[in-house]
């Protein structure tokens, strides 16, 4: 043993005994069917420099084998399904459900509209309120949406972009009213811009003034709500729109330089900002290839935020990651064959060392997840927890030839796409002249050739085709909660303290302006009832919109 | 005539964002040769047929993965409708339940193409649709081309035309698949063709002596006279020849019964080029 690897190993040791000390594990012994003891880590025989640089130890860097020291034999991983439609009362009621089935995490989906900053009876929201998402147009929504769910107790994770201020605006202000200080908050919010303009489409404003927003909300967090996770930059949504994992991962660690610059920028120091910055990817098919993802992605962001950055604290450097199942990768023909595609997709997450997951729903290719799909999609996560005993061992596949094989060339690759991206003038750039959305379009169109030829075979939609039986029951989201929903905004827009609303609006403008940060002036807005709406349309008025390349 | 390329507009009626189907699909509609116009996110109804009606379009493709289609598609269709574009063909495509199909298609939406679909099937269709459309949209004719007019003898009839109305002689031809000898006399933009039989079995004769000499028949000049005649027997109109034959100068002509056009015979006629159509006096 070579006396670095040897000192990093006693780390380690050292490092597992505290935390066993304040958090034990799951059980006092792991075994197998056969009573062979399972040890905690396994390691190679000879540990030299070469593999403490490339692998480490679970929660040291550079975090190839894990962000935590003892992973999932400590706790699980945060079992984390995104749902929401409708109205904010029946979003309630799925959560309230998803709890006592023993899910760990909340996870928001707003409608549209909320998403791109339109109120519920404005005209472009047509056809689209409640549909796939909750619809929230005021603090007074999100009353409901969070109503009897203890804000200290649970995390919660909300897929919001363009107004992500403002929706973690109103979530500050139902924990004051609940009497939670928002230093006892945990969750997260998307705010991913770039991505936005990359392959999801709900932007709002031009790059210049989205960055500042961003950045505002890293100070305020930094200062008010530490244990929020500020942003999950997301590499799902590009791999939905057609990119591959290299892609997937290069594209990615691109935004989060872009979003770690701006923030430096901006005055702030990196380990202020830089450990509550969390990431998002897809687990899609190709089952090692997908574990080699994580592992390399974790190794390149510790060296980018080490060397690059300078930072100095272990969780600036700790890639953290919540994983979603392939979306794209569901069929709507034998629409059952799915639950053993997210079954894969999930084991490749865990077996790569995501921090959550969430796992689709069989009928995905079709609608809204059903209750009946929602909980098989969420039992499919338990099974994989707490029956095949992958959990019980940290990193399994470490030191296998294929998969170091695949983390090494993953890492090469991703390594050329962030020099040539950083040749363009860093992520803005390339997503200002378009290099990105062409990137993910080419791979999207080459993979329909390659299923329209049969060269790539996908199960049940371009062979072992049958008969298929009648379509099974759909959600439907009813029409009249737009109706509802438009209603009860009018109704508010009359009892609220027009004044107040006034007032707020007025003073978010003029802040705007300057660079003084909005975060708290949002707080104000929101606290006086403004709605999303009211709010991002003075904030268009300063800012502008985005038109996509 | 080169055949003219399809043109499509791909576009993502509301707020939805996810566009690689739709830009997918767009990419093998041009690799089938259409010429495809793509609109980008979020646009309203309203923008989706102004930019349809601008662009001249054959057909609309709509994308939408957010459950918004029952709203939005129909919203489409009915703008359309309401500015007389309605011969613009509508597919669409994204998440949409099976059970919504029969809505949106009763709404007027021509296929919706589910995950899976190939862009092959899809594009075939669209050339199957707009091939049928095009049909049913066929120019109407142009103007009349000539009132014929059954004579027992040209030397006999012109000097009245010539000499006392003052007309000008255009030139003469014979038919033999008819059996006429014409004279073509010019009036403004149209013409008078006299008609005299050259064998008692022509049906110019057989008219002649049924009728006495008069008004026979009147020819629309139209550029495109088979996609006509597919039209008018598609609209059940009955026909004296189902193919264009050849007429007087080259040109194209076939007849309709007169059992359906209330008993006025009517000719279809398309000259054989607009050059020899100017040129004619020269002949």
């Amino acid at each position: 043993m070579s006396r670095k690897a040897e000192e990093q190993y006693l780390k380690w040791q050292e490092e597992t005994t505290k935390k066993l000390e304040r958090f034990p594990e799951r059980k006092p012994k792991f075994t197998t069917s056969s009573d062979i003891e399972v040890d905690r880590l396994y390691i190679p025989d000879e540990l030299d420099d070469e593999y403490v640089e490339k692998q480490g130890f679970p929660g040291q860097y550079p975090y190839t084998r894990g962000v935590q020291p003892t992973m999932y034999r400590g706790r699980l991983w945060t079992m984390r399904q995104y749902a929401g439609f409708g109205s904010a009362e029946e979003t309630n009621r799925r959560f309230r459900y998803l709890l006592e089935q023993g899910q760990t995490g909340l996870s928001v989906a707003f409608d549209l509209p909320t998403q791109i900053g339109y109120d519920s009876d404005d005209p472009m929201s047509v056809g689209e309120v409640g549909k796939v998402g909750v619809a929230i147009d005021s603090l007074e929504d999100m009353e409901v949406l969070l109503e009897g769910i203890p804000l200290d107790q649970v995390s919660t994770s909300m897929t919001i972009n363009a107004p992500a201020s403002v929706l973690l605006a109103m979530y500050i202000a139902v924990a004051e009213k609940q009497g939670v200080p928002s230093h006892k908050l945990a969750g997260t919010i998307q705010n991913d811009i770039l991505k936005e303009y990359i392959a999801r489409g709900t932007y709002i404003f031009p790059p210049k003034p989205s960055m500042r927003l961003i950045t505002d909300i890293f100070a305020y967090c930094a200062e008010n709500v530490p244990k929020w996770n500020t942003i999950s930059i997301s590499g799902y949504h590009m791999r939905e729109a057609g990119s591959n994992a290299v892609q997937e991962v290069a594209f990615t660690l691109a935004n989060g330089i872009a979003y770690v610059e701006a923030a430096i920028n901006a005055g702030l120091d990196v380990d202020d900002f830089a450990p509550q910055l969390s990431f998002f990817f897809n687990g899609h098919n190709n089952f090692f290839e997908e574990i080699a993802k994580f592992r390399a992605a974790r190794r390149i962001w510790a060296r980018i935020m080490k060397e690059r950055f300078k930072a100095k604290k272990p969780k600036s450097m700790q890639l953290r990651v919540h994983t979603q199942t392939g979306g794209s990768t569901l069929t709507a023909q034998q629409p059952d064959n799915n639950i053993v595609r997210v079954a894969i997709q999930a084991l490749a997450a865990v077996l790569g060392g995501t921090q959550s997951l969430h796992t689709n729903s069989r009928d995905e290719a079709l609608a809204l997840p059903t209750e009946e799909s929602a909980r098989i999609a969420l039992r499919t996560q338990q099974i994989i927890a707490h029956e095949t005993g992958v959990a019980d061992t940290v990193d399994p596949l470490a030191g296998s030839y294929y998969v170091e094989h695949l983390t090494d060339t993953v890492e090469e690759k991703v390594m050329g796409y962030l020099d040539k991206i950083e040749k363009m003038g860093g992520a803005v750039s390339a997503v200002e002249q378009g290099y990105m959305q062409r990137e993910i379009h080419q791979q999207a169109y080459e993979t329909q050739k390659a299923i329209e030829s049969g060269e790539q075979i996908v199960v049940g939609m371009n062979q072992y085709r049958i008969e298929e039986e009648e379509q099974p029951e759909l959600l439907r989201v009813d029409p009249a909660l737009a109706e509802k929903q438009k209603q009860r905004l009018e109704q508010l827009r009359k009892k609220r303290d027009h004044a107040k609303v006034e007032q707020t609006l007025a003073q978010l403008k003029k802040a705007a302006g300057t660079d003084e940060n909005l975060m708290p002036y949002i707080l104000d807005c929101v606290r006086a009832y403004a709605t999303v709406g009211e709010i991002c349309n003075v904030l268009r008025d300063v800012f502008g919109e985005y038109q996509a390349v | 005539m080169e055949k003219e390329k399809i043109r499509v507009l791909i576009a993502k009626p509301g707020l939805d964002g996810h566009d690689r189907g739709a830009l997918v699909i767009a990419q093998a509609l041009r690799d089938e040769g259409m010429e495809v116009i793509y609109t980008g996110l979020r646009q309203t109804p309203a923008q989706i047929v102004s930019s349809a009606i601008q662009e001249d379009v054959d057909c609309i493709g709509l994308s939408s993965l957010s459950g918004a289609h029952n709203e939005l598609f129909p919203e489409v269709i009915r703008l359309l409708k309401e500015q007389g574009a309605d011969d613009i063909l509508v597919v669409g495509g994204g998440v949409i339940p099976e059970s919504d199909i029969p809505y949106l298609e009763e709404q007027g939406v021509a296929k919706i193409f589910t995950p899976g679909t190939s862009t092959k099937e899809t594009a075939d269709f669209i050339r199957e649709q707009v091939k049928k459309k095009k049909l049913n949209r066929i120019e109407a004719p142009r103007q009349i081309d000539h009132i014929g007019i059954a004579v027992r003898s040209i030397e006999e009839s012109l000097p009245l035309y010539r000499d006392v109305l003052g007309l000008k002689v255009q030139g003469y031809d014979t038919v033999p698949s008819e059996k006429v000898k014409v004279a073509f006399i010019e009036i403004g933009e149209t013409r008078i063709e006299l008609l005299e039989p050259t064998d008692p079995e022509s049906a110019i004769a057989r008219y002649i002596e049924k009728n006495g000499e008069g008004i026979h028949h009147i020819a629309f000049q139209v550029t495109d006279i088979e996609g006509h005649l597919d039209h008018v027997k598609q609209k059940q109109v009955r026909l004296i020849h189902e193919q264009p034959k050849p007429g007087a100068h080259d040109s194209l002509i076939a007849f309709l019964h007169p059992k359906s056009t209330g008993g006025v015979l009517m000719e279809l006629c398309q000259p054989k080029t607009p050059e020899q159509n100017g040129g004619r006096e020269h002949e």
